[in-house]
């Protein structure tokens, strides 16, 4: 099966937040938790003479080597073929273990049900030949599923901000933040 | 005080607000906005959270919405919603809804009085409402009533016609009516389309056009940053849109004019206007002395000490818009109009500057809309004569002539004429999806709004202002209504979608249509009958007018298409709409008449920084909020639910103040409490606290009590000041505060 992940483009994104919207309604993520699967995340940085901000949009990277899978005690936490990363909901115990290794703070906790939430690649939508509600919605291209294969070479494999990928080995690839100047 | 959450908690739980509860509790399980692939059906429609109504595909199943998303081949939206769009089911299933007519048992108004709802029929809020402003039109005349609502759908305007209303006020006043006026006395046209993607050169006066998430405009401006088009940015904010462009500067509020003034004073000096252009179509060659006279005095050196944008940035920038075109200058809604003091002057300032570069209606710069006019109901059933429009205006607009012409009544100035003006005078108000926090100084707006005697509030939600209301209607949102919506932000060639009901009204919602014409129905019959004498049908109405637009023989056989393009070439314009003339104007002699400025003349903002107001206040609308009326959309609420101050770290460390510290504002008009943000995109001298929050409506239980109202600190104005201030095209100054700051 192909695998995929995610093309930040992140000097396209407008901070609109389609993204976290589509997650929303697409996954039936409860409200008023706290829990986001997908969330935008603005980065400043220098000074008002020269200040520089980058927003990104970030969410579980189904890492190739991921660290939640290892250390979940009840084996909650599953790898599909095409390398989605998902939790059961009716094997998870909500030890919040995994929450803890996550270098990306991907697994979230809801206290009303008291089990770990986090992003499923839509797998449902993925195995209906489309891409997740999240990069279906971007209005800008900023945040992109593609075939792994065709972009784990392309731009780079972290930016400022972003955990050491050397640990997870997370799906994910960014292209340059800013836009060139003339 | 800000009401807490839990203080909400617990005024329902301890029953005060018990009978609403009752009426307006959890219908939390109808939210479930998800998809299940399979069995649903797609449906086109188009988003109702702002203008440009980007096209929708909506998943429905068993009549309840599971999904949306954009429609392919959409100008609006280009085949995407933002964030906003694509939390619709938020709106649509908000648990917080109102969903049946209600009458107010107590007789007390406040923030905090129980209004003590009581459910009541239709029939009952409709005759009761017609009752009472029929009542108040034989007493006391047309100037008694105030509506504050948009004039549509169209049977509304027929409705406010019919019985002679001239006290209307909306928002276009507020946030882009001076734009409208300078732009048809200067080019001839007010137009929201701006060809990006075919500009080479963009310089943006304040306008954040990428954080406001309109995606027509986002995505032309990264078009036209792909297609390698240089942008600069007049901000003093380093806001999402800065960091697009390739030039930024922190300019000082308010001062933009400064700078447009200067970059005319060099294309002129410079002779590096397009001549072909000026010379051909515009007023130019009329007025050259003395037009080159004016703008003699407004250098660039004079511009860096009012701005503080380096005068040799001003005098390339200048240079570079003349000779690197096309080059356009587009302005938009709050960073002209509602602003400042001097919009009137930015405004024309920048038309110039777009004559100069002879991009109007010309690829790459602003031009006409080909949006064909899609016939009114007045059109397809004409109506008898309307009686003439009498009696005093509240908003005193008709001290300001060229406002007049155009456009509602004024926000800014309502409250001093119902309070100071006429007390009295409003005797009978209906008040349709607005909210008292879009007004400068919301408490004293609602204020006036209980000192008349019967108020009528109609919405889906129930907002601070349905807590003043005597009848509150539970309204209709854009996904249980059906229209035709032609494209006007994109429109090089004709464009229509079917706003479509993709659900039924939920509960009891009605649309504002049905209002209008049952209304009018019981105060003007005549206004609402067909030739033949029966009741004028609206969905009648809409089948003729999707026939009469080549649309289809009924509205349903459109809406099964959904959307319809027409291929048309853009032929620029030779003549220009212009009052008087077929010409565009630089020099505007209506504005000499109007007691206005014929030429842009240099004049600061209101509100200069004092040793007691030593600091500028900015607001700006969060890019996942749209103003004030979608922070109880429980999607949008969770990314950003309340307030906070944003400083610049080094006036904090003068002010003593630290991160998330509660900070108090203060004005001349009042106050507010809220953290502090530290952070270096804001100017040292400036504070930066966002629109839309600060709710007190205790039965909007997602938004309630959370966050200040930004416009606690924002200064009406009364239209004397309008007047003296040479404010001749009326903007509403929701910029010019300023304030001191206070570590708490």
């Amino acid at each position: 099966m192909t695998r995929y992940g995610w093309l930040l483009d992140a000097k396209r994104c407008i901070e609109c937040r389609a993204c976290e919207s589509a997650c929303k309604q697409w996954n039936q993520v409860e409200t008023g938790v706290n829990v986001r699967f997908r969330r935008v995340q603005t980065l400043e940085s220098g000074t008002h003479a020269a200040p520089t901000a980058v927003a990104l949009s970030l969410t579980c990277n189904h890492c190739i080597d991921a660290t939640c899978i290892k250390v979940c005690p009840v084996k909650a936490i599953k790898r599909r073929a095409d390398g989605l990363v998902i939790i059961d909901q009716d094997l998870c115990v909500g030890c919040r273990l995994c929450e803890k290794f996550c270098p990306y703070g991907a697994p979230q906790f809801n206290e009303a049900v008291r089990k770990m939430r986090k992003c499923t690649g839509c797998f449902d939508r993925v195995d209906a030949g489309l891409a997740p509600a999240c990069a279906t919605l971007c209005p800008t291209g900023a945040l992109r599923w593609e075939p792994w294969e065709d972009i784990q070479n392309r731009g780079t494999d972290r930016v400022a901000g972003f955990s050491n990928p050397a640990l997870t080995k997370p799906a994910i690839r960014f292209l340059s933040t800013t836009w060139e100047r003339k | 005080m800000a009401l807490s959450r839990r203080s909400l908690l617990q005024l329902a739980g301890a029953g005060t607000w018990a009978g609403a509860d009752r009426l307006l509790g959890a219908f939390g399980d109808m939210f479930r906005p998800a998809s299940p692939l399979g069995a649903a059906t797609q449906v086109i429609t188009a988003c109702g959270v702002c203008s440009p109504a980007c096209g929708i595909k909506a998943t429905v199943e068993n009549n309840a919405l599971r999904f949306v998303e954009g429609l392919a081949g959409d100008f609006s939206g280009r085949g995407h919603l933002c964030g906003k769009g694509a939390a619709g089911a938020g709106f649509l299933y908000d648990p917080d809804r109102l969903k049946y007519p209600l009458k107010r048992t107590n007789p007390r108004k406040g923030i905090d009085e129980d209004p003590g709802w009581v459910r009541i029929s239709w029939q009952e809020a409709l005759d009761t409402i017609a009752e009472r402003f029929g009542d108040a039109l034989k007493r006391f005349g047309t100037e008694s009533l105030l509506f504050i609502t948009l004039p549509s759908p169209d049977v509304w305007l027929r409705f406010m016609n019919a019985i002679g209303v001239v006290n209307r006020i909306d928002h276009i006043d507020e946030c882009f009516l001076t734009d409208r006026i300078i732009q048809r006395y200067t080019t001839g046209f007010k137009s929201w389309c701006n060809d990006f993607e075919n500009s080479k050169y963009i310089v943006l006066f304040g306008w954040d056009i990428l954080a406001k998430a309109k995606l027509v405009y986002a995505n032309g401006i990264i078009d036209a940053k792909e297609n390698g088009a240089k942008v600069v940015c007049f901000n003093p904010v380093y806001s999402p849109t800065a960091r697009f462009a390739d030039e930024w500067y922190s300019i000082r509020p308010g001062t933009d004019l400064a700078v447009a003034l200067a970059m005319i004073h060099v294309l002129l000096a410079e002779n590096l206007y397009n001549k072909e252009f000026v010379d051909q179509y515009t007023n130019f060659g009329e007025h050259e002395n003395a037009i080159r006279t004016h703008f003699a005095q407004y250098t660039p050196e004079w511009a860096e000490r009012e701005s503080d944008v380096p005068a040799e940035a001003i005098r390339r920038i200048a240079r570079e818009l003349g000779t690197r075109g096309p080059a356009i200058v587009p302005a938009h809604k709050k960073t002209l109009c509602a602003n400042y003091q001097n919009a009137s002057q930015l405004v024309h300032a920048i038309s110039i500057l777009n004559i100069l570069a002879g991009t109007i209606d010309r690829p790459g710069g602003r031009y006409v809309a080909r949006t064909p006019a899609v016939p009114s109901i007045d059109a397809i059933v004409p109506p008898p004569p309307y009686p003439p429009k009498q009696g005093r205006r509240v908003d005193g607009k008709d001290k300001l002539p060229l406002v007049l012409q155009d456009g509602g009544g004024m926000f800014s100035t309502m409250a001093d004429g119902i309070l100071n003006r006429y007390p009295g005078m409003i005797k009978a108000g209906f008040i349709m999806n607005y909210t008292a926090l879009s007004f400068p100084q919301p408490q004293q707006t609602l204020d006036a709004l209980a000192t008349i005697p019967f108020l009528a509030v109609m919405d889906y939600l129930p907002t601070d202002t349905v807590t003043y209301a005597d009848i509150a209607l539970p309204g209709t949102t854009y996904f249980e209504v059906s229209d035709i919506m032609a494209r006007d932000y994109y429109a090089k060639q004709p464009q229509f979608v079917a706003r479509t009901a993709v659900v039924p009204p939920l509960f009891e919602s009605r649309s504002p249509g049905y209002v209008a014409l049952e209304l009018g129905k019981r105060l003007a019959p005549d206004y609402f009958k067909n030739p033949d004498g029966s009741w004028i049908n609206l969905n009648a109405v809409l089948d003729e007018r999707t026939k009469r637009l080549g649309l289809g023989e009924n509205f349903a056989e459109f809406r099964a298409k959904g959307i319809v393009t027409r291929e048309q070439a853009f032929v620029p314009r030779t003549t220009f709409n212009v009052p008087g003339t077929t010409k565009c104007q630089i020099l505007v002699p209506q504005f000499k008449d109007a007691g206005g400025d014929p030429l842009p003349v240099w004049r600061p903002k209101r509100e200069l920084p004092s040793a007691a107001y030593p600091y500028y206040y900015l607001t700006y609308i969060p890019a996942v909020h749209k103003r004030n009326s979608t922070q109880n959309n429980p999607i949008l609420n969770e990314m950003l639910g309340t307030t906070v101050a944003s400083l610049n770290p080094q006036l904090a460390a003068k002010l003593g103040i630290k991160e998330g510290q509660r900070v108090r504002i203060r004005s001349r008009a009042g106050e507010i409490e809220l953290p502090a943000h530290l952070t270096e995109t804001v100017r040292p001298d400036c504070v930066l606290v966002p629109h839309g929050f600060g709710h007190r409506s205790r039965l909007l239980q997602t938004a309630g009590g959370k966050g200040v109202r930004d416009s606690d600190v924002i200064p009406s104005q009364s239209i004397q000041q309008c007047v003296d201030s040479v404010n001749f095209a009326g903007a509403s100054c929701i910029m010019d505060a300023v304030v001191n700051i206070e570590p708490l």
